[in-house]
């Protein structure tokens, strides 16, 4: 696998740094990948625009951060529009629908808009399980990581108690696209 | 199953830390360098070792000297805000001799700066930051692997030359995890001296190039630890003669052993015709920019210096017989590039790429300015 370059965007607390995590975690740890994540964030800890940047390869990974993104999710309106300038034209493109209503000029993406908080709020009660719809989304369009692998490293990650929600959260983010 | 793990760059210099047996912390957090602190706040506890946060960065470095005087491997982490604070407590441990680690995990400066941001704003801080003429040690990792063996090596040189080391890292490499294979215990090279009892008061005694004993302060004679120059057994002194010989003694113990200290990597050097001279996380992106250049039929190469202080002058010196062009790039002002002009003679092009407004240089924009200085 060549260099592969994922950019979540988002606000601070809605849980992309996690879902990044997860992702290289399980690259790593389960496919034997290299990976990096690379988050970068305000000194507003709640609030301000966030974004993490995931690579993935075969090889040692060398520069560490996103400069061609091949995958762009964003679920708010300012980190869209300071965060999208590297995404390359022909990437996948999944944005929140309520909450990036303006989206510019849009290239050769393949675009995904669907309305991700307002289904994670309704389904699943609490928008802390944002990370994992997220990294289920991300598994999906770029199978960039094997569905089993996934499924069962968040079943081993998830807090006590939280299995089976989390389990609904990964099932959500597959039907949202 | 890979035998690789995802950790963040601050939590890899924790871990190595405690590999090479750091056994006291004293700090006060701050962005982007609070998860040093944070994971030795857990682990030190459960190890018996010492973690103490402290109300600021004077106090935290004051309390490391004091566990270094007595035979403890200390460390403190921290940031520019952090690391000016620091100076005159460096000085001491300059002064004292006295070995300790400093992490300075930089962010856009001066002052409070831009916290979340990486620069590479504080090298000539780390060299002259503190007053007087005065050795010292700085290295500057930029890959997962390099963080941890160079933070053992930081202890090991700081032990042997009884001496401040100071690990310099990027904010982007601090905050990024990365998949690492943390060495096992047996192949880890640490360094201890052997504490010893003070029995001579001359302590500081010894011949040019010699590094004194390691003693613990709190047990055997006392000895009198002051700023102040001092004669050999650290009693205050101006006498001109003694002044002389200390400062040459403290000056020669760094610089007669720069062969050893000394570390650096080239990459794609052997019929390099321009040179590209960076660190950190500037070395990682002119990596790249240096392997896209050569698909592209450009013999350029990469010197990535993993010491910073003392400079690598005789490498680069040797390097500057054949390569007649020379890129440095770094995330400041202008500060290394000065090195670069005072090493290398007039016949030798340079150029730099210089930026410090919190974004790094992108592999792509390292190529397009190593494509216009084949013009």
């Amino acid at each position: 696998m060549e260099r592969y370059e994922i950019r979540l965007g988002a606000v601070g607390g809605q849980g992309i740094i996690t879902a990044g995590a997860l992702l290289v975690d399980i690259a790593v740890e389960k496919e034997g990948k290299h990976a990096l994540e690379s988050p970068t964030y305000t000194a507003t800890v709640r609030g301000g625009p966030t974004k993490v940047d995931i690579i993935l390869s075969d090889e040692k990974i060398v520069f560490p951060q996103a400069s061609q993104i091949d995958c762009f999710i964003c679920t708010y309106q300012k980190p869209y529009d300071l965060y999208k300038n590297r995404v390359k034209d022909d990437a996948i493109v999944v944005v929140d629908s309520n909450l990036v209503p303006d989206l510019g000029g849009t290239k050769n993406w393949k675009l995904y808009k669907i309305p991700l908080i307002h289904e994670i709020k309704k389904q699943l009660g609490n928008i802390v399980f944002t990370s994992v719809v997220t990294l289920a989304i991300t598994q999906k369009l770029t199978n960039i990581i094997d569905y089993d692998n996934m499924v069962d490293f968040v079943k081993n990650w998830a807090p006590k108690g939280t299995t089976e929600l989390n389990m609904k959260a990964i099932e959500l983010g597959r039907n949202l696209v | 199953m890979s035998k690789r793990k995802v950790f963040q760059g601050n939590i890899i210099v924790a871990k190595a830390a405690i590999a090479a047996g750091c056994d006291f912390f004293a700090g006060y957090p701050i962005t982007p360098s609070s998860e040093v602190s944070q994971h030795l706040s857990k682990e030190f506890p459960k190890m018996g070792r010492d973690f103490i946060q402290m109300e600021d960065e004077i106090s935290a470095l004051g309390a490391c000297i004091g566990a270094s005087l007595s035979g403890k491997k200390v460390l403190t982490a921290t940031s520019g805000p952090g690391f000016s604070l620091m100076q005159e407590h460096l000085g001491l441990a300059v002064m004292a001799e006295i070995p300790l680690v400093i992490v300075n995990v930089m962010r856009g400066g001066p002052s409070t700066g831009i916290p979340t941001k990486p620069s590479q704003a504080d090298m000539m801080q780390t060299r002259w930051g503190t007053h007087g003429d005065h050795p010292i040690i700085v290295l500057y990792p930029a890959f997962a692997d390099e963080i941890f063996s160079e933070t053992v090596r930081a202890f090991n040189l700081s032990e042997k030359f009884w001496n401040p080391v100071i690990l310099l890292l990027d904010e982007v490499i601090a905050k990024a995890h990365e998949d690492i294979e943390i060495p096992e215990k047996k192949d880890i090279n640490i360094y201890t001296e052997k504490v010893n009892v003070i029995k001579d008061l001359n302590i500081y005694d010894r011949n040019i190039g010699e590094n004194p004993p390691r003693v613990d302060f709190f047990k055997g004679y006392p000895i009198h630890i002051d700023g102040l120059e001092h004669d050999s057994h650290g009693w205050p002194t101006s006498d001109p003669a003694t002044a002389d010989k200390m400062q040459h003694l403290r000056m020669q113990k760094i610089y007669h052993f720069q062969d050893e200290i000394i570390k650096f990597n080239e990459y794609h050097m052997e019929d390099a015709e321009i040179m590209v001279f960076a660190f950190g996380v500037s070395a990682r992106a002119a990596l790249s920019a240096v392997r896209e250049a050569r698909d592209e039929g450009i013999k350029v190469g990469l010197f990535q210096p993993l010491t910073i202080w003392p400079f690598p002058k005789k490498a680069l010196q040797e390097r500057f017989r054949k390569v007649k062009k020379v890129l440095t790039v770094e995330m400041n002002m202008g500060q290394i590039k000065y090195e670069i002009e005072r090493v290398s003679s007039d016949d030798v092009m340079k150029k730099t790429l210089l930026r410090a407004n919190g974004i790094p240089f992108t592999p792509k924009e390292i190529v397009n300015s190593i494509k216009e200085f084949t013009k």
